[in-house]
């Protein structure tokens, strides 16, 4: 499994690299002007190398520290004392929730619940954006979370309701209609 | 003064604003007692319904779901020992536990009580501050004006938690996401790889609904659930002993809430940590903290709501927002035209003091709405989190539609929703990212400027003695707390050494 530790190691190596790919393309825009003026290159070299130059600092610091890094550590200001950040940590660390799924279950969740909303985008041209996105609410009320099929069609339909009255009837914002029309 | 109070009552007793004040309040209460949805996510999805009213309404119910958030947050933390906003992670601890020994709804009480007042002597406060602290910066040119933008970036990097770099590093990138499409007074289109959609830059309210709204379902799916604990109508009785232990706590929660609160960037998170660690530490019993003690739930919560209210002072006057919701509540402000900043209070006065006496307004409709209603707020909580949170994201995808009408806008919001819930996983904060992006074209705008005033040459930033002082403090604020840590670290190793040579030489 991947780690938060490694994770942010990636995410900064990541972002050093984007940062220096736009201190190259702000470089090409221009940094400055004919009078000496700050050119349209300017804002984006300068926050670029700043990505650049603090990722590289964070992925030095990340390689450097040994522990595991501790979210509650970083939240909590040091005046604080340790006593709080232990209760904190002691009411953080069940891993069950309350439908006894563990963390492993709940992160293919999240996988399935990623690929769903990609397959709404898609199925917008289909569908349309209500019936799109109501086909979501519904699929993942039922086979993500199971719950059962007529509460969660009734939620559905209300919610598809109540978007429809307040964004089309009240606001009359143009949402994409699928090849079946309206709704 | 007087004139400008009168105006503002004028301006927000008209029915319509009372009206969408109520439900900005009620809206913000519902949105921070659901576990996964704050206020800066709450404002962030409801902005869209705002865009036909006009600009005064809108940002009165849009700062009425801030502040009523901050009520509404209480509740879960007490209820479920989950905290629907950050800033009420601390009262988890008392509240929770008063709960558990069947006073949830004095822990209720005191802290719908203990918000109101620090609402109100905030309030008050926020006004006699803001004004003058506007009429200093409209003194100001581009040069000071830059240094106030480095500042605020700063300090939000400082206090928004973790390592400082990682903070920097998240403010860059926010800049640098600004720059992308043609810039006012630049004709070069930057960073849009031919996509035509780019060209007028990546679209602020989104990448908000997408970082706070989606980046927050898709961490909470990891996280999972808790069961609530339900609450009844006579629990809430307050006994009079309980306000009297609470009263001392509330006014100190309340100062320092407001001192923090005034700091750019500090936000009402911090505030309620340290008014819980600073009540620890006075209080006679001591000992009962953590047990469910009533003053550790008075503080923090009055400490988060003054900081929500001081958070306005620099957001207003300065243009420069307190923290993560007033950072998309500026946004806000640009969607509407208004150029945030010191001279809203002179071209906009109607608007400014209409807002502040909303304040004043939704306050007094929160305590109506929280004192006897707790425990209806809390049954809220049994709505499954499997139905709410597609429902937060379908909302969340048609109000992204909603702003410009387009589906490039829904594609950025789920993007920005991925980065949103890597960001969340891996503890990078957001409030700078947000910061960047909302200062980075008014950034822009002042280096230009500046470097128009020196003849292309930066030094004109050391020839004001103003901007001088204000790139000092921040330049303390930078390197500070390190140098703190090294000279505290280093002295302890000396005093080590120093007793080791002690015991050897005995």
């Amino acid at each position: 499994m991947i780690t938060t530790r490694s994770a942010g190691l990636a995410a900064s190596i990541v972002l050093a690299l984007i940062g220096i790919a736009a201190v190259l393309g702000g470089v090409g825009y221009g940094m400055f002007v004919d009078g000496g003026e700050v050119g349209p290159g300017f804002l984006p070299v300068f926050a670029g190398a700043l990505v650049a130059l603090f990722a590289a600092i964070d992925v030095a610091g990340r390689l450097r520290r040994r522990r595991p890094h501790d979210a509650i550590h970083e939240v909590v200001a040091p005046e604080v004392d340790e006593e709080l950040r232990a209760d904190l940590a002691a009411a953080e660390s069940s891993d069950l929730d309350i439908f006894g799924r563990t963390q492993r279950q709940r992160t293919r969740m999240l996988a399935i619940v990623v690929g769903i909303l990609v397959a709404t985008l898609l199925l917008v041209q289909v569908l349309g954006f209500i019936p799109a996105f109501g086909v979501m609410l519904l699929v993942i009320a039922v086979f993500v979370e199971r719950r059962k099929w007529l509460p969660s069609l009734a939620v559905t339909l209300v919610t598809c309701a109540v978007v429809y009255l307040l964004f089309v009837t009240f606001l009359r914002v143009p949402l994409p209609e699928g090849v079946f029309g309206a709704l | 003064m007087i004139d400008n109070l009168l105006l503002g009552f004028q301006t927000a007793l008209t029915p319509e604003n009372v009206l969408w004040c109520f439900i900005g309040v009620l809206a913000g209460t519902v949105i921070g007692l659901l576990p996964g949805l704050g206020s800066t996510t709450g404002v962030a999805i409801l902005i869209p319904l705002t865009l036909t009213l006009e600009p005064v309404t809108a940002l009165i119910m849009l700062a009425g779901i801030y502040y009523g958030a901050q009520y509404g947050g209480t509740i879960t933390s007490v209820l479920i020992s989950t905290p629907g906003e950050a800033a009420s992670v601390v009262t988890t601890l008392d509240g929770y536990k008063m709960a558990r020994n069947g006073r949830a709804g004095a822990a209720l009480a005191i802290s719908a009580i203990g918000s109101f007042v620090a609402a109100i002597i905030s309030l008050a406060l926020l006004m006699a501050l803001a004004p003058p602290l506007a009429d200093l910066a409209l003194e100001f040119g581009p040069v000071e004006n830059l240094a106030i933008m480095i500042l605020g970036l700063v300090i939000v990097v400082s206090f928004a938690g973790g390592a400082f770099s990682r903070g920097m590093m998240m403010a860059a990138l926010g800049l640098l996401i600004s720059t992308v499409g043609v810039a006012t007074g630049f004709s070069s289109a930057r960073f849009t790889f031919g996509n035509v959609d780019l060209l007028s830059g990546i679209p602020f309210v989104e990448v908000m609904i997408g970082l706070f709204a989606v980046g927050e379902v898709l961490h909470q799916i990891r996280v999972g659930a808790a069961a609530p604990i339900r609450t009844r109508f006579r629990d809430l009785m307050i006994t009079r002993s309980e306000l009297k232990r609470s009263a001392a706590p509330i006014l100190r929660g309340t100062g320092i809430g407001f001192l923090l609160g005034i700091l750019p960037g500090a936000g009402s998170t911090l505030a309620s940590f340290m008014a819980y660690g600073i009540e620890k530490r006075v209080s006679k019993r001591r000992g009962e903290f953590g047990k469910g003690a009533i003053e550790g739930v008075a503080a923090p919560e009055s400490a988060n709501n003054a900081a929500a209210n001081a958070n306005f002072v620099p957001t207003l006057a300065l243009g420069i927002p307190g923290g993560g919701t007033t950072a998309v509540l500026l946004g806000a402000f640009t969607i509407y035209g208004l150029q945030p900043g010191p001279l809203l209070f002179e071209t906009q006065p109607t608007l400014i003091w209409g807002l502040l006496v909303s304040f004043f307004i939704g306050n007094v409709l929160l305590l109506v709405l929280n004192l006897p209603l707790a425990p209806v707020f809390g049954q809220m909580l049994r709505i499954p989190y499997g139905y709410l949170y597609p429902i937060i994201l379908l909302t969340s995808f048609v109000g992204a539609y909603a702003v410009s009408n387009n589906m490039f806008s829904v594609l950025i919001v789920l993007v920005f929703g991925l980065v949103g819930w890597v960001m969340k996983e891996i503890d990078l904060p957001m409030a700078p990212l947000v910061l960047g992006l909302v200062l980075g074209p008014l950034l822009e705008k002042s280096l230009v400027q500046t470097s128009a005033i020196g003849q292309g040459s930066f030094l004109v930033l050391l020839q004001h003695p103003i901007s001088v002082g204000i790139l000092l403090v921040a330049l303390a604020l930078a390197v500070g707390p390190t140098v703190l840590r090294k000279v505290t670290a280093s002295r302890r190793v000396q005093q080590a050494a120093a007793k080791e040579k002690d015991s050897v030489s005995r």
